[in-house]
């Protein structure tokens, strides 16, 4: 137990220790989208992203979790599903946002990446090469507080100070001590992995690592997205309903 | 909400398109055995979607007549999703259902 901690503690270092930039970046600028294998003429299974790995919550959360995903099954099969912070256009925030369900913008600036996704309009900011704040200073925000520097041709960034209300991946709990650690690389010119590992020692057994995958769209314009006409809404039970509009 | 394992056609009348986010609504009459008309509210993609699958902002006009595939809405009342559109001009356009497929474009 005591090397697989003293381990885990040693892959985390590089990326506290080291925040300058080495090598030439590669050009992450223009629009992504989802990359999915075996959908279009150039899909590669390869490159997609590999399957996630467990996420392995500590009890209680894990009991919390099941009962939730219970309870979403069950109410889905009944035809009243369950609503959730998206049903009531609260943007996704760190790490969902990365899942891009709709595509996403990177802008390579000098000092500074920036990535906006078409859905909810939300803008991440990852200032390179400046020293990451201490856990507990950064106001508590859907983003966080966002590093990065170039190893080679991998952008690492580190993320702190995600609210504990803003929805997890895959809809996981964190708690105020959540740790976000990214590592972007090309795996091919124009496919774009994203390798996330979520760190929390209040609700996590260990980290949990997943892969988003995107593939460049060069001539892709984002559209806007303003929720300014949510009919859905939750009833007392949590339960999603639609507003009529009455004539 | 909506039964996806159910499906009627509205043909009816627009009386407003409303290309707006988090999703578009087709708000629609439909003339009743009697001479009245009864008021359905119709749930689209995002025109995020939507406009990946063809459509435009200015797809639909009030007053135009169209037929609509629609999954209806679970409790009964006069509502439902979008499965696909027959334009005034004979063309149609879907919604990207099923509904886990409709971000998938």
């Amino acid at each position: 137990m005591r090397t697989i901690a003293l381990m885990l503690s040693l892959a985390a270092l590089p990326v506290l220790a080291q925040t300058q930039s080495k090598g030439n970046p590669p050009n992450l600028n223009g629009a992504w989208a989802v990359y999915r294998a075996g959908r279009g003429a150039a899909a590669d299974p390869k490159l997609a992203a590999p399957a996630a790995g467990p996420m392995l919550l500590k009890s209680p959360y894990a009991d919390a979790y099941k009962k939730r995903q219970a309870a979403e099954r069950e109410a889905d099969q009944r035809g009243e599903p369950l609503g959730n912070r998206g049903t009531l256009c609260i943007p996704y925030g760190m790490p969902q946002m990365m899942s891009a369900i709709y595509p996403l913008e990177i802008l390579q600036t000098p000092g500074q990446i920036t990535i906006i996704t078409e859905a909810f309009s939300e803008v991440r900011r990852i200032y390179l090469d400046e020293p990451q704040a201490k856990m507990g200073e950064v106001a508590p925000g859907y983003y966080g507080h966002s590093v990065g520097h170039w190893d080679g041709d991998m952008l690492m960034v580190d993320t702190i100070g995600i609210k504990e209300e803003v929805l997890g991946f895959r809809s996981m709990p964190h708690s105020d001590q959540v740790r976000i650690t990214e590592r972007f690389h090309l795996a091919a010119p124009d496919v774009l992995h994203d390798q996330v590992t979520v760190e929390d020692p209040v609700t996590l057994e260990k980290p949990w690592t997943f892969t988003f995958a995107y593939r460049r769209t060069p001539n892709y314009h984002l559209l806007e997205y303003v929720c300014e006409n949510n009919r859905e809404y939750l009833d007392d039970n949590g339960v999603t309903r639609l507003k009529l509009q009455d004539h | 909400m909506f039964d996806y394992d159910h499906r009627i056609t509205l043909t009816g009348t627009v009386t407003k398109f409303e290309w707006t986010n988090p999703h578009a609504y087709i708000e629609l009459d439909v003339a009743d055995a009697n001479g009245g008309a009864k008021h359905y509210s119709i749930e689209c993609a995002s025109p995020n979607v939507l406009t990946r699958l063809g459509w435009k902002f200015n797809e639909l006009k009030t007053g135009d007549k169209v037929t609509i595939l629609v999954n209806p809405l679970k409790n009964g009342k006069l509502g439902g999703m979008m499965e696909k559109t027959t334009l005034p001009d004979g063309r149609t356009l879907g919604d990207g259902n099923p509904p886990g497929g409709r971000f998938d474009q």
